[in-house]
């Protein structure tokens, strides 16, 4: 039996939060499955973090540590994942379905000839096999992969495992890795931090979000915001609207967008993709109203609505209005 | 300059979605298809860099033949010609197989760019690009929300959590993935499709691009076991009724939170 290597990622000088969770996935699966856990920490001055990720699930840690890794660089990373693959002998490589895991991770799987997942839910050890389960179709359905190569390179969704939070014993094996700036074809620039945001849905206790479902950009003037004015709320958007260019950037909820948890959050023609999801599910109660009575949306609602958004907001908005008044 | 786009045709956005016999894919007759959405915006940013220089556009697609229509919408919005990869062994291919296969035609073309986007909407697995990229020994990145060239430099500013970005620079020929939103993508116009029925659609088969038996179901690593509706959860509690009614219903919950 092979092994599983965990490549873990540095963020803001510490090792993150999703690697834990892929600590957490990897230690469950090395110990159904036989497969002894490895990790890689990659970077430039290392040590110390590799020496915590070792003690609290990363199992065998090799670091690499050069300058061309302290950010993140396709090439580079993905020649020091190469080396803790060979080092480590794994089948199994696990990143986290992050900016820079999304990024190299496929390229990885496509040079070792490996089976490629990404943004898996969870992998699991079912029958003696590796299952991967991930969603399909923008969330719609639920798909169980199987691989049949020899390797398989997996990417796991932030936040969708707990963190691993125990302890384990864990040596470092520090990789020689030789990576040539005149060679490298890709360069990091810079980070260029999130412009302040004109809107603010952090601070609203209300949010009445639309989706692609309203249907028209003149909608969210006449439909959306006066139910978010009604109930003393902020109007948000989910990402296709905002892609369509019908609001500003600033009104976005979701990953790539605002995080929010407000008292009350209400979408309407958002059918759910998991990327909004990730921006509200938190929220104190959600109001769902949607037309196909499928939409992921009603997973995460309090309550919900299969309907015309087009008649069900304004016939709620009059309703507040008469409430506040009453 | 020659700018290849990689287009995949899927169920359209608002599809019903039935699980098939073998529970491993959607029944897929019998209803609509469309560009990828992201791909739509990784042909108009070609277009782009076209109508601001000179540049060969050309999209390809792998699919049976109705791909043909997608092709077909890519000439109508402007691309020059098309290569539409048509044939039985390139079906079930996982993403590896799709990156072969169009690694297969980028090597019979040597483009100076090649777009893609930055997932599919069915599979969604945001393996391509950087597959691609790695079958032709070319530098690549994903998620790109602006894309500048100068001196054969491409400058790629990409999505990060939070809404930071980060600004990456490839030399050379390279592979950029890109994000939905990075552009306004235009409709095809009357002359447009008009001109796009005299536009080449070259047919392409697997044995002609040299890769007969390393595509396709029986060649891919990953398959789908089980396909399912995700489970419901604890469910959100639904009310039905009329507009009047389910207004009535929502107005007493919020004010059970308080909020009224």
């Amino acid at each position: 039996m092979g092994s599983v290597l965990i490549v873990a990622e540095i963020q803001n000088g510490r090792i993150r939060e999703a690697s834990y969770e892929l600590a957490s996935v990897a230690q469950r699966v090395g110990s159904a499955s036989g497969r002894s856990v490895h990790s890689l920490v990659a970077g430039s001055g290392v040590e110390s973090l590799a020496a915590e990720f070792a003690k609290r699930g990363g199992g065998t840690v090799h670091t690499a540590d050069h300058e061309l890794l302290a950010n993140y660089n396709a090439e580079a990373h993905a020649t020091a994942i190469k080396a803790a693959v060979e080092a480590s002998g794994a089948d199994l490589i696990l990143l986290s379905n992050t900016p820079s895991g999304w990024d190299v991770a496929p390229r990885i799987a496509a040079a070792l000839e490996a089976g490629f997942v990404s943004d898996c839910f969870d992998v699991t050890v079912e029958d003696g096999s590796l299952a991967f389960k991930r969603r399909v179709f923008n969330g719609k359905l639920n798909a169980h992969f199987s691989a049949n190569s020899e390797k398989v390179v997996a990417t796991v969704q932030p936040g969708a495992v707990k963190p691993f939070e125990g302890t384990t014993d864990g040596a470092l094996q520090p990789l020689s890795i030789a990576i040539d700036a005149g060679a490298l074809r890709s360069r990091f620039v810079e980070v260029k931090q999130a412009e302040a945001k004109g809107v603010d849905l952090s601070k609203a206790d209300i949010i009445v979000s639309g989706g692609r479902g309203v249907g028209a950009p003149e909608k969210f003037e006449e439909v959306i915001k006066p139910l978010a004015e009604a109930l003393g709320g902020a109007m948000g958007a989910s990402r296709p609207v905002v892609d369509a260019g019908w609001l500003p950037h600033a009104y976005q909820v979701g990953s790539s967008g605002q995080v929010v948890s407000p008292k009350l959050y209400v979408a309407a023609g958002i059918s759910g993709a998991i990327q909004h999801l990730v921006g509200m599910k938190s929220s104190n109660f959600i109001i769902a109203i949607n037309k196909d009575a499928d939409a992921p949306i009603f997973e995460v609602a309090n309550v919900g609505v299969v309907g015309d958004l087009l008649e069900i907001v304004p016939a709620l908005t009059a309703a507040v209005r008469s409430a506040k008044g009453a | 300059m020659k700018i290849m786009v990689c287009l995949k045709q899927v169920p359209h956005q608002d599809a019903r979605l039935d699980i098939n016999s073998e529970g491993n894919w959607i029944k897929d007759d019998g209803i609509k298809f469309e560009i990828n959405s992201y791909d739509l915006y990784a042909l108009e940013e070609a277009l782009r860099i076209k109508d601001a220089g000179e540049a060969d556009v050309f999209a390809v697609s792998i699919g049976p033949e109705r791909t043909t229509q997608a092709l077909r919408t890519a000439l109508g919005m402007g691309a020059d010609r098309a290569i539409h990869v048509k044939d039985p062994e390139a079906e079930g291919s996982d993403s590896l197989g799709i990156a072969r296969i169009l690694a297969a035609v980028a090597a019979q073309e040597s483009p100076d760019l090649i777009l893609t986007g930055f997932m599919s909407d069915d599979g969604n697995f945001s393996a391509v690009g950087p597959m691609l990229a790695e079958l032709l020994d070319l530098p690549h990145t994903t998620a790109a929300l602006k894309v500048a060239r100068s001196d054969g430099t491409t400058t790629v500013d990409r999505e990060m959590e939070g809404g930071a970005h980060e600004v990456v620079a490839l030399t050379g020929p390279c592979v950029v993935a890109v994000q939905t939103g990075l552009n306004q993508v235009r409709y095809a116009s009357l002359k447009g499709i008009m001109a796009a029925k005299k536009k080449p659609l070259d047919v392409k088969t697997v044995a002609e691009l040299g890769l007969s038996g390393r595509v396709g179901g029986a060649a891919a690593k990953v398959k789908i076991q089980s396909l399912a509706l995700p489970p419901k959860g604890k469910g959100a509690e639904m009310l039905k009724g009329s507009a009047n009614e389910i207004a009535a219903g929502l107005v007493s919950k919020i004010k059970e939170l308080g909020l009224l």
